[in-house]
């Protein structure tokens, strides 16, 4: 009877064996750099055909903050607008100028972004090599035609701000 | 219900103030604490924030430290030094964390620069937290605030002045008028013995005289007094009537000077002894 018994039990477990599962591992990262806007850009109209963000234009240059909690593991992409994002209709071309820099650092080593910085087109990169801080300005120019007055309205243009792992 | 309130109560004077100084900074290079933090008892720094800006060459080399001497004892509470040694200059932007250091540790704070360069727009704040009330003397609202002019001490002194002519005033008469109605409380005593007193006197004479005036006698005492006169226990005296007048004294004291009486001394002086040699016996 004992034996039956433990018979029993042994086909059951091979039976329950024969089931497949499937277990779920689940993970949550938490990003070590955030992106926040520090200070809004406003343009500038010192003469008809330009639009400028350079205080000395009457314009504000646009602040992002990058935190990063680690050093040396990501990078900022800045770029700077190549189109209006809103404008009245424009018949003529507009000739796209920027430059991104440091504005503020928490660490005197950031100083070192701006000499290490990467350019293209209208993408900055600064490699984040120090923990802490940085606030980047961007400056950025929009000169419509050849000496054309922009038409009257509103304008608006986008800078793009991304903290990419390296 | 209660037991809510109470503790709702007790939360909200524990409950923290955080608070940021204004830029310490602002007029200068140097700064006296007591000009930048609030004077709280058991106000403690969380964090030094500054910002500032550095003109120099990249080449040159440059310390800037930003520091607070320490107010109890030596050297620096707090120091924070950035190295811009070949280094463009910029604007740095720093949160220094402390560890809740008291207020009574922060000295003078300063802006100083070594090397070559210079700094330019500086800020620097403080952020701080204190309990309400932990210092009682912080506020007048808080339990146990003693004003420090001492006018209410000086009130109640004046009211508990016993120099004063008011209090004094007031003391003399509340004695008097513990004295009259002590008066009068012994004048009434004295006017009921008075009257018992009389009456007694009245009932005896009345007894005494009742011979004369039997009517006013009841039939019993009548009886009595009868019974009394019949047995002659009443002196003579009693039934005469005594001429008035001066009666002066007629005996004479014919010596004039009383001596000791020596036998009786010589008694008594035997009987001393005896009672002396009688207590002796007991011991020999």
């Amino acid at each position: 009877m004992f034996n039956k018994t433990l018979l029993l039990l042994a086909l059951g477990a091979f039976a329950s064996s024969a089931f497949g599962e499937e277990m779920e591992v689940v993970g949550n990262v938490q990003s070590k750099c955030v992106v926040t806007p520090d200070t809004a850009g406003v343009y500038g109209n010192p003469t008809p055909d330009v639009l400028s963000s350079d205080p000395t234009d009457g314009g504000v240059d646009p602040i992002v903050r990058f935190d990063v909690i680690q050093a040396s593991l990501y990078k900022a992409r800045i770029s700077h607008p190549t189109s209006f994002s809103e404008s009245p209709t424009l018949n003529d071309t507009v000739v796209w100028t920027g430059d991104t820099a440091t504005s503020q650092v928490s660490d005197t080593s950031m100083s070192g972004y701006d000499a290490a910085k990467v350019e293209f087109d209208n993408v900055t990169e600064f490699s984040l090599t120090v923990a802490g801080s940085t606030w980047f300005k961007t400056e950025t120019q929009a000169d419509y035609g050849y000496g054309k007055a922009f038409p009257g309205g509103v304008y608006r243009a986008v800078v793009s701000a991304e903290c990419i792992a390296i | 219900m209660l037991v809510l309130l109470v503790c709702s109560s007790y939360s909200y004077s524990e409950e923290a103030i955080y608070g940021t100084t204004a830029n310490a900074a602002d007029a200068g290079y140097n700064w006296v604490m007591t000009n930048v933090l609030p004077q709280q008892l058991g106000l403690s720094v969380n964090s030094v924030i500054y910002r500032y800006t550095t003109d120099k060459i990249a080449e040159d080399d440059m310390l800037v430290h930003v520091q607070n001497e320490n107010a109890r004892g030596t050297g620096y509470i707090f120091r924070e030094t950035d190295d811009w040694s070949g280094l463009e200059g910029n604007t740095i932007n720093k949160t220094v964390p402390v560890n809740m250091i008291d207020i009574s540790y922060w000295g003078n704070g300063s802006i100083e620069v070594e090397g070559a360069g210079s700094v330019l727009d500086p800020e620097v704040y403080y952020s701080y937290q204190y309990i309400p009330c932990e210092d009682p003397q912080s506020d007048a609202t808080c339990p146990g605030y003693v004003d420090p002019t001492g006018a209410a001490l000086i009130d109640d002194a004046i009211a508990q002045d016993t120099t004063s002519e008011e209090y004094i005033q007031a003391e003399i008469d509340r004695k008097a008028n513990l004295q009259a109605q002590k008066d009068e409380e012994e004048q009434a005593e004295r006017e009921e013995f008075a009257k018992e007193k009389e009456e007694e006197i009245l009932e005896s004479l009345e007894v005494l005289l009742g011979y004369v005036n039997t009517n006013l006698m009841n039939e019993e005492s009548r009886v009595l007094h009868n019974a009394l006169v019949a047995t002659n226990y009443l002196p003579r005296s009693y039934f005469e009537a005594m001429v008035g007048g001066n009666y002066p004294e007629t005996l004479v004291l014919k010596d004039g000077r009383l001596p000791d009486n020596r036998k009786g001394l010589r008694v008594g002086l035997a009987s001393e002894l005896k009672h002396k040699q009688l207590v002796d016996l007991q011991y020999d």
